[in-house]
């Protein structure tokens, strides 16, 4: 047995060994984000740079610390130095910045974006004017807690997680009785991070109360939303706050076995989990008798095969049994009957991860975060059409401006909408913009909360077409169970093609409305009961853009394909001839250095004369795109 | 005992209801003549909540909860019938509805349609107007009619899939399935088997086989509850779908096995237009095999019936009436004398068929030269298995034990009862241990499957005897696990199949099956092949028993019998039995009562062939009596658990056809003998009552299993020469014999029912696919398979259910076999 103490001091050893390491060390963001983003190229020319210059440095592999929008993300200290933080590095700037950096002593300017100094808020010296990392735009706003460790730790390591106040939340726990864990959870109002905000120290109870031999804990880690990836990063970036906060929830209701249910699209973050479950078994964190408390706990992964449904809890347990992926109905809820009929709590990804503070810190101090009723802090991805795409962490109440203009430093083309909580959510128009982002005021305005997912658009989205994606998204999704969900959300998302074709009626706007309604109200599941919410809502709040489509055949924001036709303006048109070489079709025509002659008839509307007039800018702007009688509309700057 | 349920009260629509706890809302309100609209809920499966169709409004609770999935709670108060929900559920039919053909449901000329059929045939199958198999029986149009749908606001689409008709038995059209899931259900929940699944997701989502395999790949075993679950015509029964609603309903008894399944007969007008399971709880308790659901609507309605008496005259026949039928066949017999006569009588007919033949044999002809064709089947394990059916426990011990040893034992198709009854118990907690030569479906389920080379199962039981009894004997490891597993559990129930009891062996086989169950105290369910082998034993159907299974030689029980029918009995005659009959050893009359066997035509100077069906070849008989088909008389039979059991008349005989007891009384009648004066099947059996002890207790409705008491025992056939002496041992195939038992009335089901051919093999030599590749065979090929003194040609099929150096076939009785198992050669037939 390994006593915690002598651990956790090992670990703070190694940690601050790591800190002032006599040779510099290079942390790079190696979670999927910044994979995406070539940080595995940036990683190999930075190893082939040390071993060209037969250079020692430390690699460390770090998670995503959220500013998506700069990756690959490349930090360096130097013995003696501050952390200094660059962005969007290729591997074609990987020589000199190490030349200069670890060379010259010298941090390259050019590419840098932020030093990590604690002392000299305004940089000294060596850092020159780089602003200091928290101070930058995109963090300053955050209270990051659940990420706290997210691109600072390698997630690969347990002792850096130790080093850093890991696992003190798990070893209060033990130290308390179950019942004394759920209060303490209740007592700081946690509500579920999974979209619905149910108290989660409530769901608890229920279960703890529950008579059964057997129960089990399930991490549910299908995060299925498109464009949403809030509990990806925090697996690949922390896996052990979220474990850390499994054990103690299992410790609460008393459960011997847990599941992480994660999607196989997520192979980073079930690599992880893997490496972190093994480390948590050799440190006595897991298994039999957890650091001698008595309790006993062991987690098994399970990989889920993509199904959004299976987001789902009563989906889920089918999904792990082994059936297919259907919801049930409740009563009886899984708290009293889950997996294999067995007393079964739920909870996501963040949910857990919070769990660890709340022990740790204790519940006055995580209602300070927040406001009344909605305690704490939440992540959002931020995504679509803002500037700063990425992973944040606000506390709950933060107005909607506050996330997409301060953090997200607003869009390029004036605001339209926000879509919350993915394709279950709603679609929000500007005079939401001050509604703070509460499960109350989010649910009173007909969205939800929904797992986190963020997605800005400007004027250049179409409400309509987003409605008909997101429609067609669930409707694929959809289990097939139930018949309101399967087959009504087919009509509507024939309804809304039809709109967007430029075939929809007045009377369709009702129908979408009464479909909605009928869906939400009779569907057996979550995912159908919210299926309609991107239709009831870009209803409500964009029913202009609605009628524009069906009485006037005009798609404002030029969009919809049938609905939009290419113009050439002969005042601009120089007669270059790209469009006419790249025009599949040959549907422009006219002889060099004339104004050209688009044929509507022939074009297939593929954008391909609009993208090259303005990427070679001879001509500029001399394609546009116009929509109906309302003339002409230029979508992109 | 449990508890029976607490009762509470609740109120549906405003009447205060009280019924137990643990029921739901819908259950309540079905209780109460409450019509709450519902498609997906089915009486024998758990809540499901698809259609969401029976949305109900609850005081107190959050939206609108099913009340197929929501338990009473006291003091509950449900509204089943507002505003809100008609609109809600008049716009979820109509979600179903705009995936499903549905003009016959929605059409301003419906009403008149229905009753003139004014617009039959206007539109095609995609819309369904009146095109439907189901129309009628259609639960969608029930709830239509209900929420009064007149018009639906979504365009209808058609999915345009294939009609799925390559399978047996029942075509799948899931253009008009709604994906209520009852199926998939049925076949998981009450079946446990888990052919059916959902497929896909959204839009696309279907019911079928996963992965897309046919049905018959994927194990189905063609029971057909999935075609009863459905509500809609998506599931069909090729043999009836246009049949429409029948008129009424019969129970019955299948006679097609031992099992003994109750049959709930479908019949419109005079004719059986389908066949249910019964809800028997004792027997098939609402389930059935392929045979009971699928073969009789086909078997008794052939259109080969023979509906009138005939000769054979020039190669052609010549119908004449039942009086002359009848002066001919007492001309003929009457000329018979006792030692030259013969009679052989089908084990599946009922023992009223069974007790007037031989006391007609015995009384009229004054000989005991009565057998059945189950000597041959049985051939030299006949006694043994007289014994173990004496043993034999109700199959409904079943799913009460803790382990089942299933030994020579299939149920994919037939008894596949049998297995559902296994797979229960194995979901409450038994342990399979199974003794089978080839794959089969209990094989994939169970613990232990002790796969046999042909030839070596008795050594494996042997085994299994010394192991049970606690003393040592070399095995495998896998046997010696099976050995502990049967040792340590209680109790132990033994299923008994016929796959072995064509085997050189088999005696010692049963015997060996009968010495495990009698070391561990285990209950042996016998599950014969023939529908009424045990009624046969008892009817005394046999020249070695009389009635109540007495052994002919007994002077008290002749001497008995001889009171009650008035008449002297011959002496007991031990040279003759029905595997006697050959060549060279002639009968001047043998009279077939519903049998059929491969013997020489030249077997006989005279045969009278009475049967549903006409003989092979014109000429294989002299005077052709037709007799009525099970559906179509009164009787009883008695299955292998020793349970007396109804046959009723559920329609006419067709054509002139007559029950088989009535046809030979009017013979013994017209030969001027008295006893056969019985005017109904009622007075047969009050007299087999009066002459069997113990039978009339047992008839109905008490239907109290007894096991079966012989005090005589059958003799068994000469035992074929043990395998090794007869093959040559250089020859690289082992050919295994099992005997056909998918029979009725000695007839193979393959040959008057369509799909059966598909399903069970008979008379084709099954090899493994690396057999059939190395011999360069292609299945449907023909194969000379030859041992000593031995030659065969059979067509082959290849199979991955066996191991390489296997053959197998299945032949009928009567067919002569060496040895079995046989070394045998086997190679491409020349074209």
């Amino acid at each position: 047995m390994h006593s915690f103490t002598a651990t956790q001091e090992a670990a703070r050893q190694k940690w601050s060994a790591l800190q002032s390491s006599p040779i510099p060390t290079i942390y790079v963001g190696t979670a999927s984000c910044g994979r995406a983003a070539g940080a595995m190229k940036v990683l190999e020319a930075i190893g082939g740079h040390l071993a060209e210059q037969r250079l020692e440095a430390n690699l460390v592999h770090v998670g995503c610390i959220g500013l998506c929008y700069l990756e690959p993300l490349v930090d360096i200290i130097t013995p003696g130095r501050p952390r200094i933080t660059y962005s969007n590095v290729t591997p074609e700037k990987v020589e000199s910045i190490l030349a200069s950096h670890l060379g010259n002593d010298e941090p390259l300017m050019r590419c840098a974006l932020a030093h990590h100094d604690t002392d000299h808020a305004q940089g000294n010296g060596y850092t020159k004017k780089l602003p200091r990392f928290v101070d930058l735009p995109m963090l300053k706003p955050q209270v990051r807690v659940v990420l706290r460790n997210c691109g600072l730790i390698d997630p690969e390591d347990i002792d850096h997680y130790l080093a850093n106040d890991g696992y003190i939340g798990l070893m209060n726990a033990l130290g308390r009785s179950p019942e004394d864990v759920i209060a303490e959870v209740g007592e700081a109002g946690v509500r579920g991070r999974g979209g619905a905000g149910f108290p989660t120290a409530k769901k608890w109870e229920i279960c703890r109360a529950a008579q059964s031999e057997t129960k089990y804990f399930i991490c549910n880690a299908d995060e299925g939303d498109p464009g949403a990836f809030m509990n990806r990063s925090l697996l690949e970036g922390d896996p052990h706050a979220v474990l850390e906060g499994m054990v103690i929830a299992a410790y609460a209701i008393g459960a011997s076995q847990g599941y992480i249910y994660i999607r196989a699209e997520y192979p980073l973050a079930i690599a992880r989990l893997k490496i972190a479950l093994e480390q948590m078994r050799a440190y006595g964190l897991l298994g039999h008798d957890i650091q001698g408390s008595g309790f006993s706990f062991d987690i098994t992964i399970k990989e889920g095969a993509g199904a959004f449904v299976c987001g789902e809890e009563t989906a889920l347990i089918a999904s792990i049994e082994g059936q297919r992926g259907m919801p049930r109905s409740r009563p009886p809820f899984p708290a009293i009957a889950g997996l294999h009929g067995k007393p079964t709590i739920i909870n996501n990804v963040e949910t857990l991860g919070t769990m660890p503070h709340v022990l740790r810190h204790g519940a006055s101090w995580y209602r300070q975060l927040g406001t009344p009723g909605n305690y704490g802090t939440k992540t959002f991805s931020l995504v679509g059409k803002v500037r700063r795409a990425g992973l944040i962490e606000v506390p709950l109440g933060t107005p909607l401006r506050k996330i997409i203009f301060d953090i997200g430093g607003g869009t390029l083309k004036p605001f339209k909408a926000v879509q919350t909580g993915g394709p279950s959510g709603g679609c929000l128009s500007e005079e939401f913009l001050d509604t703070p982002m509460d499960y109350e005021s989010l649910g009173a305005a007909g969205s939800i909360m929904g797992s986190g997912g963020l997605i800005v658009m400007d004027q250049d989205t179409c409400v309509v077409d987003l409605a008909r994606y997101f429609l067609n998204f669930t409707q694929h999704e959809s289990c097939g169970k139930c018949s309101p969900c399967r087959v009504g959300t087919r009509h509507l998302v024939e309804i809304l093609e039809r709109i967007t074709n430029g075939q929809g009626e007045t009377e369709d706007l009702t129908k979408l409305h009464d479909l909605g309604e009928a869906i939400k109200r009779c569907s057996l599941c979550g995912l159908g009961q919210t299926a309609p919410n991107p239709v009831l809502t870009t209803l409500r709040y964009f029913r202009a853009e609605y009628l524009l489509h069906v009485t006037e055949k005009h798609c404002p924001a030029c969009v919809c394909r049938e609905l939009i036709e290419y113009r050439v303006v002969p005042g601009k048109c120089t007669g270059c001839q790209r469009c006419v070489a790249v025009c599949p079709t040959g549907a422009i025509t006219g002889p060099r250095a004339e104004p050209h002659n688009l044929d509507a008839s022939l074009c297939i509307k593929c954008r391909a004369c609009y993208e090259i007039c303005r990427f070679d800018a001879i001509a500029g702007d001399a394609i546009v795109i116009g929509s109906g009688r309302k003339g002409t509309h230029e979508p992109t700057a | 005992m449990s508890q029976p349920p607490e009762a509470i009260t609740l109120s549906i629509d405003n009447r205060t209801l009280t019924v137990a706890r643990g029921k739901t809302i819908l259950e309540a309100a079905r209780e109460n003549d409450i019509y709450i609209p519902s498609l997906c809920a089915h009486e024998d499966l758990t809540p499901f909540g698809g259609c969401r169709l029976c949305i109900v409004e609850v005081e107190g609770m959050r939206g609108l909860p099913t009340a197929c999935t929501t338990p009473v709670t006291p003091e509950m108060v449900v509204r089943t019938h507002t505003t809100l929900l008609h609109d809600m559920r008049r716009e979820i039919l109509q979600l179903i509805l705009s995936e499903h053909p549905c003009s016959c449901l929605i059409c301003d000329e419906a009403e008149g349609c229905r009753s003139y059929s004014s617009t039959i045939r206007k539109v095609g199958v995609t819309t369904g107007c009146r095109w439907c198999s189901n129309d009628g029986r259609c639960e969608l149009q029930e709830v239509a009619e209900h929420l009064g749908l007149k018009e639906i606001n979504y365009p209808v689409s058609y999915r345009g899939l294939p009609v799925e008709k390559n399978d047996p038995f029942y075509d799948r059209d899931y253009n008009l399935c709604i994906l209520c899931g009852r199926c998939v259900r049925i076949c998981q929940e009450v079946r446990a088997a888990g052919t059916l699944a959902f497929c896909q997701r959204g839009r696309h989502a279907i019911i079928g086989p996963a992965f897309g395999r046919s049905h018959l790949e994927a194990g189905c075993e063609f029971c057909g509850a999935c075609v009863e679950a459905c509500p809609t015509g998506a599931l069909s029964e090729k043999a009836s779908k246009w049949e429409g609603k029948p008129d009424r309903e019969e129970t019955t008894t299948c006679p097609l096995c031992g099992v003994g399944c109750q049959l709930q007969l479908l019949v419109k007008g005079n004719e059986v237009i389908g066949t249910l399971p019964a809800k028997d709880e004792l027997i098939n308790d609402g389930q059935l095999c392929v045979k009971g659901r699928f073969c009789v609507t086909e078997l008794v309605n052939g259109h080969e019936r023979i509906t009138r008496p005939y000769r054979p005259q020039g190669g052609v026949k010549v119908e004449i009436t039942w009086d002359e039928a009848l002066d001919r066949a007492a001309e003929t017999l009457t000329a018979c004398p006792p030692q030259e006569f013969a009679m052989l009588v089908s084990p599946d007919s009922s023992n009223e068929d069974l007790y007037v033949a031989q006391k007609f044999a015995r009384t009229v002809m004054r000989s005991h030269r009565v057998d059945t064709t189950a000597r041959l089947f049985y051939g030299s394990g006949f006694s043994a298995y007289q014994r173990l059916l004496s043993m034999s426990v109700p199959l409904s011990e079943v799913e009460q034990a803790a382990t089942v040893l299933c030994v020579g034992l299939d149920t994919r198709f037939g008894r596949s009862v049998v297995g559902v009854k296994v797979r229960r118990a194995i979901r409450q907690g038994a342990k399979i241990i199974t003794v089978y030569p080839r794959t089969h479906s209990l094989g994939f389920i169970s613990d232990h499957w002790l796969q046999t080379a042909p030839g070596t199962e008795l050594d494996l039981l042997r085994s299994l005897v010394e192991l049970t009894a606690g003393r040592a004997s070399e095995v495998d490891a896998s046997v010696k696990a099976a050995a502990d597993l049967l040792r340590d559990s209680d109790p132990t129930v033994i299923l008994v199949g016929t796959e072995f009891m064509a085997h050189t062996d088999s005696a010692a086989i049963l015997e060996a099956i009968a010495q495990i169950a009698r070391n561990l105290n285990a209950g042996i369910v016998a599950l014969p092949a023939q529908g009424n082998l045990v009624g046969s034993l008892l009817m005394g159907a046999y020249p070695e028993l009389l009635p109540g299974a007495f052994p002919t030689t007994s002077a008290e029980q002749r001497k008995r019998l001889e009171r009650s029918w008035g008449c002297d009995l011959p002496a007991p005659d031990s040279s003759w039995n029905a595997a006697t009959l050959s060549a060279t050893h002639q009968a001047k009359v043998l009279y077939l009562v519903g049998a059929l066997v491969s013997v020489p035509r030249t077997v006989a100077d005279q045969v009278i062939f009475q049967n549903l069906y006409p003989p092979q070849r014109i000429e294989d008989a002299d005077l052709v009596l037709p007799a009525a088909a099970f559906t179509e008389v009164d009787g009883t039979l008695i299955n292998g658990a020793g349970r007396v059991q109804s046959m009723r008349r559920a329609v006419e005989p067709a054509g002139g056809s007559l029950p088989d007891w009535q046809i030979i009384c009017r013979l013994a009648q017209r030969m001027g003998h008295a006893g056969f004066d019985f005017s109904s099947a009622e007075e047969v059996r009050r007299e087999i009552s009066a002459v069997v002890p113990g039978f009339g207790d047992q008839v109905e409705p008490t239907r109290h299993p007894a096991p079966l008491v012989c005090e005589g025992r059958v003799e068994d056939l000469a035992a074929r020469p043990a395998a090794a002496d007869s093959g040559r041992q250089t020859t690289p195939y082992i050919l295994s014999i099992a005997m056909a038992e998918h029979t009725y009335r000695g007839f193979p089901l393959s040959r008057w029912v369509k799909g059966a051919a598909e399903l069970f093999g008979e008379e084709r030599l099954e090899l493994s696919t690396a057999d059939a590749t190395s011999l360069d065979l292609a299945s449907g090929q023909y194969v000379v398979v030859s041992g000593n003194s031995f030659e065969r040609t059979w067509p082959v099929r290849i199979t991955s259910e066996q191991p390489p150096g296997m053959a197998h076939v299945v032949l009928y009785p009567g067919e002569e076999i060496h040895a079995n198992p046989y070394r045998v050669d086997v190679r491409k037939a020349d074209v």
